[in-house]
């Protein structure tokens, strides 16, 4: 197991090191000087040079390449040009509140996604069936941004029942702060009250994102519980006489999790996208909104430096899903 | 001859329509290119259907559904039914050159890669996977971001992101073709390469491309549709459905639904004619992935 985990590891450098490629080339080759987009294109060329000096632009390309790896290697993130604040100390403030919202959209969209595409499965052709393929095909096609605008409108503008914006009420942060991620904090310092607040910040944006997700996942879960479904030990436990709910939920849909698993683990990335809008939809302070922010402001240092957060962060993830998967079915271990 | 012919094609025609109708996929795919046609449609007669221009001020400004304006009308006192009706313009523009830019690049890049094989195939995998895991809308933005707004700045952000959708898809069908019986005898009787992978695999891994290629207009049309929720998109005001969605966002909390309402609408629609239309035609080219009893 340990040796399969520094394999994986190993596996996801070159992974990384191409993406870092990318986005350097992408930012420094395309037509576009950084310069001259931060400054505006009545800057006076003395001026120009000046700040392609102090950013290192003067040098030649491969130079620059080399550099801006060793530092990523350093965890130099290069300092932005809008606060002059080392981005990846901004990127960390940013991140808990990223965090807290892609884990509870996904605990959404898996909820979501075993019951009803199970249920699905197990009554194949009923109208339960029909309506999640329906529901799979239909959400899907929700951009994520209109959905959580329609929420906004319904729960916030017509009900008044939850906040449409923000992380938290004014004067309603933990205090405190220990992990940045206001559940937990509210939660470990006994703060019941920040923590209703949180609660009640959280709720829209994180049902807006995992349901848009889960409509990928009722269609997944329910295509691969119909397989197991058909296997041979599921006749045999059912001969046996075990109850069917049994027979659903501890045979066939246990047997179908690796492959769901690995599925979930690919669709991360579209959660980190739809991640992006739902934080601006909602004016949520995480890492989306940052990099949406720092885009109008055109802050290139901070731009490049949140993409590769991201590279590293989805390398990350996709490590963690691939070790759980070893962790349960051995036989992925190589 | 030709008349026997012609009777063939035409009963041949009709029993794919009557296969197509006995069944739920078929009836998804002809449901789907139904949408996928009226909004064709309505993106080439813009101008005849809308009933306002969608640049200029038609009544007062954020005036509710009414009958002068049925979809009503943004701050600006511009038809939202009309933007609604040139949006299709831009959304279909932009995902067909891009979708058009990244199978243009990654089709034949998977043909050629995928029937040679060897260190080029593992290298330019390995970097076409990175890519594919790496979130699409993130890296959109990046080069987006660089790119500055405009039809074929935008085209190209979104291209990038899909190349290695069709790169994997080519491959990974050209590696289980290339062994086939059809293909060793073309290379036996002295076939050229070129023949042998345009003529011989190309039409074989087709239906695979038709379905990536419907499926991948419908997200590009929903990354175009953040790109300029987000603001990087078209300069306003040309019609464009994200564009009028980010912009109704802010009179959403004064109850005025209808500006962000309709051209998310629009959106949904299109991408459900798309994806109908991809996952009918998938089933009935592989109707055994257990989708279908």
């Amino acid at each position: 197991m340990k040796s399969y985990i520094l394999t994986r590891i190993g596996l996801s450098i070159p992974m990384i090191l191409i993406i870092l490629t990318i986005v350097f080339f992408v930012l420094r080759v395309l037509p576009g000087n950084p310069v001259l987009a931060m400054l505006g294109p009545k800057a006076p060329p003395s001026v120009v040079k000046a700040m392609e000096h102090q950013m290192g632009l003067d040098k030649p390309i491969l130079v620059q390449y080399v550099d801006y790896l060793k530092n990523i290697a350093k965890g130099d993130f290069g300092h932005s040009t809008v606060t002059g604040m080392p981005v990846l100390k901004e990127l960390m403030q940013k991140f808990p509140a990223t965090l807290e919202l892609t884990i509870f959209s996904m605990v959404v969209a898996v909820f979501i996604g075993i019951f009803y595409g199970t249920i699905a499965a197990y009554k194949l052709g009923s109208p339960i069936d029909i309506s999640a393929r329906i529901y799979s095909i239909f959400v899907y096609s929700f951009p994520v941004f209109w959905f959580g605008l329609m929420l906004q409108l319904i729960f916030g503008v017509w009900l008044h029942w939850l906040p449409v914006s923000g992380e938290s009420s004014p004067f309603m942060t933990p205090d405190p702060i220990h992990t940045g991620i206001y559940i937990l904090d509210a939660i470990i310092n006994g703060q019941w009250d920040v923590l209703k607040d949180s609660l009640e910040h959280l709720i829209l944006p994180s049902l807006t994102l995992g349901i848009v997700i889960s409509s990928i996942f009722v269609r997944m879960v329910r295509a691969n519980v119909v397989l197991t479904l058909s296997q041979q030990f599921v006749v045999a436990a059912r001969a046996r006489g075990v109850k069917e709910k049994t027979v659903l939920f501890k045979h066939a849909l246990k047997n179908a999790l690796p492959p769901i698993l690995t599925i979930m683990g690919l669709q991360f990335a579209l959660l980190l996208g739809g991640a992006v809008l739902t934080e601006v939809t909602f004016s949520w302070p995480g890492i989306g909104s940052y990099l949406v922010n720092r885009i109008h402001s055109r802050d290139f240092a901070a731009i490049q430096g949140t993409i590769v957060f991201f590279a590293i962060f989805v390398a990350i993830i996709s490590i963690l899903v691939d070790v759980i998967n070893a962790w349960i079915n051995p036989r992925v271990r190589y | 001859m030709v008349e026997n012919s012609n009777q063939m094609l035409s009963s041949r025609l009709s029993s794919f329509i009557r296969e197509m109708l006995g069944d739920s996929s078929g009836i998804m795919a002809l449901a789907g290119l139904t949408i996928l046609i009226i909004f064709i449609l309505m993106a080439l007669f813009a101008p005849i259907i809308a009933p306002y221009s969608p640049v200029q001020p038609s009544g007062n400004p954020l005036s509710p559904p009414s009958w002068h304006h049925i979809m009503g009308t943004d701050n600006m006192g511009y038809d939202v039914f009309s933007r609604f009706i040139y949006g299709s313009r831009m959304a279909l523009t932009i995902a067909s050159v891009a979708t058009l830019i990244a199978a243009g690049i990654g089709i034949p890049l998977g043909l050629v890669v995928g029937y040679f094989g060897g260190a080029v195939d593992r290298v330019i995998t390995m970097i076409m996977d990175s890519v594919y895991t790496f979130p699409g809308l993130i890296l959109a933005i990046a080069i987006a971001a660089v790119l500055g707004p405009g039809i074929i700045n935008i085209s190209l952000s979104i291209a990038v992101v899909y190349i290695p959708t069709y790169y994997r898809v080519i491959r990974s069908q050209v590696a289980s073709v290339k062994n086939e019986l059809y293909v060793e005898s073309a290379y036996s009787i002295g076939a050229k390469t070129s023949t042998i992978i345009f003529k011989y695999i190309l039409p074989n891994v087709l239906p695979s491309i038709i379905v990536v290629l419907s499926m991948n207009i419908a997200d590009a049309i929903m990354t175009e549709a953040g790109l300029s929720f987000l603001g990087l998109g078209i300069t306003p005001p040309t019609p464009d459905w994200g564009y009028d969605l980010a912009n109704g966002q802010q009179f959403l909390i004064s109850n005025d639904w209808w500006m962000a309402f309709f051209p998310g609408v629009a959106i949904i629609l299109i991408v459900l004619g798309f994806s109908m239309f991809a996952e009918g035609l998938n089933e009935y080219f592989n109707p055994n992935i257990g989708e279908k009893r």
